[in-house]
Order: structure tokens, then C-alpha cells, then sequence
């Protein structure tokens, strides 16, 4: 094979993990090659539309005073869904976001920041080759040794998989299966232009700063939650659900997310607005467990979403932090292993060194928390029912206000035990 | 060796332009984009260098915008690329565009064969061509959807309203070919990455030494409504309604 074939690294995949990985290489002096099959990188890439700077800041210091980024989140919101009725807490720290350094996090357009980021690499010196999907990895006395896309072969000393969630090359590699329904959501999206001064009014946002917001009980009882975050000038608004689930209700899952959006607390905010996008993509919900038994093997690796690193806690998802995490342990580990052997191992060690694998450790208990049943409809519909009782004044004598909420717990088929234990298990996992 | 170039242009991909409730155009979202046909005019040079013993060459006019063109172009097969920039693109017509062309092509000198599309996929103005050779005094084909080169004598199929013309000229020449002409291929990995490495040569404006002043000016861009009538012939026996139908329409000119 001539040396035109052959990379250092190849990675397939230039999302986030992907980028991250191509950029540190890059920056290194490594020959690297991103494979794209999107004409152009995120141009089909989903997601819901907060990052937090942190990586960004671990990838180059002061790279994201020039990211593709939209709002600065200041308002963290939670809002419980039923019926017509709904509950929003808005956490505002006007501060959250200051102080000299990087601000935690943004909400981002996938299309602008996976492009610029890719572009980031390439600025480094990673080749980039889009609208190019690789099919197979070629193997040799046991190793992957490069990728076949059509009719091209490309060769390597490493391959990694930066390919996603239900990662094909994984697959390909032997190390995953097909995916198991009950370990992913299906994600919904849609972006709703609408122009900042609207936005700002509707959210009561300062110029530039942003809303984000995760929403239960609009998933008609299924396993799944909503979120919304503001852009600059639009609206992601989407809902993940888990599939196995879904299918056993008589609605698509099209069906709920558009009497989501018709919610008499949701729909005022989106008026007026143009959908300009709507996808969806699987996302892996497993956390910790989650995580393939190897994700590794001689001239391979698997980073970000490939490898599972999704961190689901029902009041945050932190994907795209952990995929450009994974992506610069990956790279540290190709610069600092003496061989092909060893990257896999160190590897390893580097998730250990960066908290990807401690910190969905920690966040492991989530998991059970988030299999509570009665969370997605009788939970919330108990707190409207509460604050229902709270605000009704209609003249007669007020009850018990002890006595109320002990009869609602009831009449929402649930009990106290059962909301004693949620509240352990909430507190365990914490 | 002589080349064989086929002119190109980066234009807005349609799929991304916006039609504002007023009517307006809204392109700030738009990403650019190699004219459609324009991959077919590139493919059938690269065909005809092979033909030929030439060399293929990727040739625009445009902007800045236009350097995120020549990669593109340059993975679709051609040898190399050229690049005839300048911010004066944006308001060029059909004669300036043209004459650009031609005066880099003059200053690439041994060219034996000029591929246009026969129209731009945002214009199609269909005068590319036929302007480039009144310049260059070169014959002319248009309309292609065929093609034959033997020795220096270009065969021709014309695909005209409807019949077929079949024309034979001397090389150089200047072709604008149809989609049909042949089936621009997809990129693949080895030919993305080879784009890469092909030289481009930049040409400044100043350099040609023409006159970039437009003859044509565009005032104004606008998306228009088609204006329905919204008449529904719905009462009465088959036989009327038809006659009615009849009758409206001859009112409305159509018959
Ligand atoms: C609905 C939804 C909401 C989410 N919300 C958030 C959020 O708010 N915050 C957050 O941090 N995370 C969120 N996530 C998770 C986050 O989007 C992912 O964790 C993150 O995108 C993972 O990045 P990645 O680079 O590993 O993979 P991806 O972003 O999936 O990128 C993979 C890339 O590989 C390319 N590719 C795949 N196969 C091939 C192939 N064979 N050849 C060539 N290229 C290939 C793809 O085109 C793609 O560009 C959300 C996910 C979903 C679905």
C-alpha cells in the first residue's frame, strides 16, 4: 500500500466525539482522516440542544469564545404536564454564567457546531472527506487495519469508530449486537424559527441568554420526557420515548409530539414560529450499564455514542460532552501508546483520568429512578392535583391540606410507600 | 497537452432559499452549491480528456465563496482546477460572466475543448456558451445529449423541441451539454482526498484586464404565488359542468 493510503488514524463519524478526537490528533502531528457520510458534518446529526462549555475548554482553552454556539443557558426549567394543566419552576442565576470563566453551558444548533468544529480539525491539519459513508472495516491477523468505502480502501494504524449510537462499525468489529430496545429512546425533534426578541419576550430572556427546559408527563404515560431549549432565533422542541414502550400505545409516536406541541402551556410559545427541521435519532439510555463489555480491540476504538457515553438523569443529557471527552481520551491514548497493543488498554486508562467513567458511575442509579412506574403520568398528574387543591378557593371550608394530598396520592392510584421509596431511590442515586 | 475544460458555477442550493411571506427571498440560511448540470458539463470533459490525451480542468468565476467550490469539483474528476475570483461576480450578467470565462480560458491558451452546462440550475439563461465562443470565435453546439470525438472532429447530437440534430465541428469548440449526456458519478473516498492535493491556480480579476461592469442589472428578486382562482364546478349534469369548464377556460385564453 502506497503512503497516500495510509493515515495514522482514521475516524469514522465527525460528530463531536469524532472532531474532538481528529483535532488532538491533529494538533499532535498525526496524518488523520475523518470520514463523513453527511455532505457536510451535522447536517443530519440530532440532537436536543444543550452543551456544557467544559469540553470544549478541556479540547483548547478559549476555543468556544468562536463555537457555533446559541444562548447562554441562565434559566433552568422543569415543568410536570397533565391534561390541559401544567407546573413550571424556573431556576434563574443571572450569574450562573460569569465570572471570568467559560460559562457551563449553551444551547447549540448541531448543523453550525459539529461543521465548525470539524472545520476546527481541519484547521489542524485533519483531512476531512464528506458525503462519504464507510461500509466495512478490513482486518487483518486478527487487527483492523483501514475501511472500505465503495470501491476505495483506506489503511491505518488505528480505526476509530466515532460512527454514533447503535454504532455499525462496533458491529462490524464484533463488538456490539444490534441494539436492545429497552437501552434506547427514540428521539423527536423540531427547530421552530421565530425571531430573538419574540423569544426573549416569550421566555423573559436578556439578549443572548437562553432556556433550558425538560418537560414530564407529555409522553402519554411512556417511559421518555421532554425538552425545549432557545436558540438564537428558534425553538428546539422535541420528546424521546422508549420505542418498546411506544408501540404498545395506540398513538405514533408523531401523534403524541404534535398534541405536545398543542399543550395549552406549550403552544403559546411556539406561535407564530416556522418549523424549519424535524428528525429523529435513537439515544442511548442505558448509562453506565449501558456501555459495551469491550470497547476495544487491536486497531480500534469506540468513542462517544458508539461506546454508550450518555449520561440521563431526567433533569439534564449530557451526550455531546462526554462523545468530545471520549474523543480526547482516544486521541491521548493513540499519542502516548508505543504500539497498536497498547492503545486499547491505555485508552482506558485516559476515560478513567478525564471522569467519563467515573461520572456515569455515579450517575448509574438514574437508570432505576427513571423505571419508576407512575412517573411519566401519575406522578405529574398528582403534583397539578396538589396545586390545584393549593389554589382553589371557592368559598366552602379548606380541608386538611395533609388529608387532600393523602387523598390524591390515592385517587392517582398511588401510595405513600410507593412515593417514599421513589423518594429513596431519587435520593440513593444522587 | 492540451486542455479540456469544463466551466462551472457555485450557486445557492435552491433547497435552502426561503420565500418570505412578503415575498422576498431569504438565502441567509442557504449553503452553496455546484449547479446541478454543471456536474454533468464536468463529467463530460473529464470524459473527453481521457478521449483526447488532454487534461481536464474545473473552471469558475465567483466570490470568496467560491474557493469551498473547487474541492468539490476537483473529487468529480478534473485534473485541475481554476479559480477566477472576485466580489464583481455577484453582479455579473451573462456578458461579463463570459467574458471572464473566456479571457481565462485565452490566458490557459492550449485548450482544445470548452464543456458548459447548457443552463445554470438558479438562471438558466443558456448564454455561457454561446457567448464564450462569439468571443472566442470558436464554433458553438448547444443542446447536447450525445457525443463523439474522433482525431480533432467533434461529433454532436442535438436534442432539439422535437427532433434530433446531429452536428460535426473542428476543435476547439465550445459544447453546452444536457443532463443527459452521461451520469455524473458520486464522488468516492479516493477521489475526495485526491481533490485535495490537485493544484488550482487562483486568477485575480485584475489580471484579466476586462471590463466587469454589467450591462444588466437586477433590481429586484422576488418569489411569486401562483393565484388561483379557486372556482369549483360542482352543481349540475356532467355534459354542463364540462361546457362550463369549456367556457371559462376559453375566457381565461387557454383554449
Ligand atoms: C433527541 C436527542 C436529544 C439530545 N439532547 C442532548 C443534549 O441536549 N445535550 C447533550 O449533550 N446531548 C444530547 N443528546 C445526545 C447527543 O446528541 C449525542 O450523545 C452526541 O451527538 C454523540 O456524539 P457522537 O459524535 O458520538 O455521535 P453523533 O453525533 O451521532 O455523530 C456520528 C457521526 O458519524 C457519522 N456516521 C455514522 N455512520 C457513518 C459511516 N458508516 N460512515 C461515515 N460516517 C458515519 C454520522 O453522520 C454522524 O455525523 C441528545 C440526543 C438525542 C437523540
Amino acid at each position: 500500500m502506497s503512503e497516500e493510503e495510509k493515515f495514522d488514524v482514521i475516524i469514522i463519524g465527525a460528530g463531536p466525539a469524532g472532531s474532538s478526537c481528529a483535532y488532538t490528533l491533529a494538533r499532535e502531528g498525526k496524518s488523520v482522516l475523518m470520514i463523513e457520510r453527511g455532505d457536510t458534518p451535522g447536517s443530519k446529526n440530532v440532537t436536543g440542544g444543550r452543551f456544557y462549555t467544559y469540553a470544549l475548554e478541556m479540547l483548547d482553552s478559549g476555543l468556544y469564545e468562536e463555537a457555533a454556539l446559541e444562548r447562554k443557558v441562565t434559566h433552568e426549567q422543569i415543568m410536570l404536564l397533565s391534561g390541559d394543566r401544567s407546573i413550571s419552576i424556573d431556576y434563574h442565576e443571572p450569574g450562573f454564567n460569569t465570572g471570568g470563566e467559560a460559562p457551563m453551558s449553551y444551547t447549540i444548533l448541531r448543523a453550525n457546531f459539529d461543521e465548525w468544529l470539524a472545520e476546527k480539525a481541519e484547521e489542524m491539519g485533519a483531512m476531512l472527506a464528506c458525503g462519504i459513508r464507510v461500509e466495512e472495516l478490513i482486518e487483518r491477523d486478527g487487527k483492523i487495519v483501514g475501511v472500505r468505502a465503495g470501491e476505495d480502501e483506506m489503511y491505518a494504524d488505528v480505526v476509530v469508530a466515532a460512527d454514533g449510537v447503535n454504532s455499525f462499525m462496533a458491529q462490524k468489529a464484533g463488538l456490539i449486537k444490534d441494539i436492545e430496545a429497552h437501552t434506547v429512546g427514540v428521539g423527536v425533534k423540531e427547530v421552530i424559527e421565530l425571531p430573538a426578541r419574540t423569544i426573549e419576550e416569550r421566555f423573559n430572556l436578556k439578549e443572548g441568554e437562553g432556556a433550558a427546559r425538560m418537560i414530564l408527563g407529555c409522553t402519554e404515560g411512556i417511559h421518555g420526557g421532554g425538552f425545549l431549549y432557545t436558540n438564537q432565533d428558534s425553538i428546539s422542541l422535541g420528546c424521546v420515548f422508549m420505542p418498546a414502550k411506544a408501540a404498545e400505545r395506540g398513538k405514533t409516536i408523531h401523534e403524541i409530539f404534535q398534541d405536545f406541541k398543542m399543550h395549552p402551556s406549550i403552544h403559546p410559545l411556539l406561535q407564530g414560529g416556522l418549523t424549519v427541521e424535524y428528525g429523529a435519532h435513537l439515544v442511548s439510555e442505558a448509562g453506565y450499564r449501558g456501555i459495551p463489555r469491550k470497547i476495544y480491540r487491536e486497531g480500534f476504538l469506540m468513542v462517544g455514542d458508539a461506546a454508550g457515553f450518555v449520561i440521563n438523569t431526567g433533569y439534564s443529557i449530557r451526550g455531546i460532552d462526554l462523545a468530545m471527552l471520549s474523543g480526547i481520551a482516544a486521541a491521548r491514548a493513540i499519542i502516548d501508546a508505543e504500539n497498536t497493543a497498547e492503545v486499547g488498554p491505555q485508552y482506558l486508562k485516559e476515560l478513567d483520568e478525564i471522569k467519563i467513567i467515573p461520572a456515569m458511575k455515579a450517575a448509574d442509579g438514574f437508570f432505576d429512578v427513571l423505571e419508576t412506574p407512575g412517573l411519566y403520568d401519575k406522578m405529574p398528574n398528582l403534583a397539578n392535583d396538589v396545586f390545584n387543591n393549593l389554589f382553589t378557593v371557592d368559598g366552602g371550608v379548606p380541608g386538611s391540606i395533609k388529608k387532600d394530598v393523602m387523598r390524591l396520592i390515592k385517587e392517582n392510584g398511588l401510595s405513600m410507600w410507593q412515593l417514599i421509596k421513589f423518594g429513596l431511590k431519587g435520593v440513593k442515586s444522587l | 497537452m492540451s486542455y479540456i475544460i469544463a466551466c462551472y458555477k457555485w450557486v445557492v442550493d435552491e433547497a435552502d432559499i426561503r420565500i418570505n411571506p412578503d415575498l422576498s427571498i431569504d438565502t441567509k440560511k442557504s449553503k452553496g452549491k455546484i449547479s446541478d448540470y454543471d456536474k454533468n458539463a464536468i463529467e463530460a470533459a473529464v470524459q473527453a480528456a481521457n478521449i483526447l490525451g488532454g487534461k481536464s480542468l474545473g473552471l469558475t468565476f465567483g466570490g470568496p465563496e467560491t474557493r469551498l467550490s473547487l474541492k468539490d469539483a476537483l473529487s468529480r474528476g478534473p485534473a485541475e482546477g481554476c479559480w477566477i475570483s472576485t466580489g464583481e461576480a455577484a453582479k455579473a450578467d451573462a456578458a461579463v460572466t463570459a467574458k471572464a470565462l473566456a479571457a481565462a480560458i485565452q490566458k490557459i491558451s492550449d485548450v482544445s475543448l470548452v464543456f458548459c452546462a447548457e443552463g445554470a440550475s438558479d438562471t438558466y439563461a443558456r448564454q455561457t456558451a454561446p457567448r464564450i465562443g462569439a468571443i472566442l470565435d470558436w464554433p458553438v453546439v448547444t443542446s447536447v445529449s450525445k457525443l463523439d470525438i474522433e482525431g480533432s472532429t467533434l461529433t454532436a447530437v442535438r436534442k432539439l423541441d422535437d427532433c434530433l440534430q446531429t452536428v460535426k465541428v473542428d476543435l476547439p469548440a465550445v459544447v453546452s451539454v444536457l443532463p443527459e449526456i452521461n451520469d455524473a458519478p458520486i464522488p468516492g473516498l479516493k477521489a475526495v482526498l485526491a481533490a485535495g492535493k490537485k493544484p488550482v491556480t487562483e486568477i485575480k480579476a485584475e489580471e484579466l484586464g476586462i471590463d466587469f461592469s454589467p450591462k444588466t442589472d437586477v433590481t429586484e428578486i422576488k418569489g411569486y404565488l401562483m393565484n388561483r382562482k379557486n372556482i369549483i364546478l360542482s352543481e349540475g349534469e356532467a355534459a354542463d359542468k364540462v361546457k362550463e369548464l369549456a367556457a371559462y377556460l376559453r375566457k381565461e385564453g387557454v383554449l
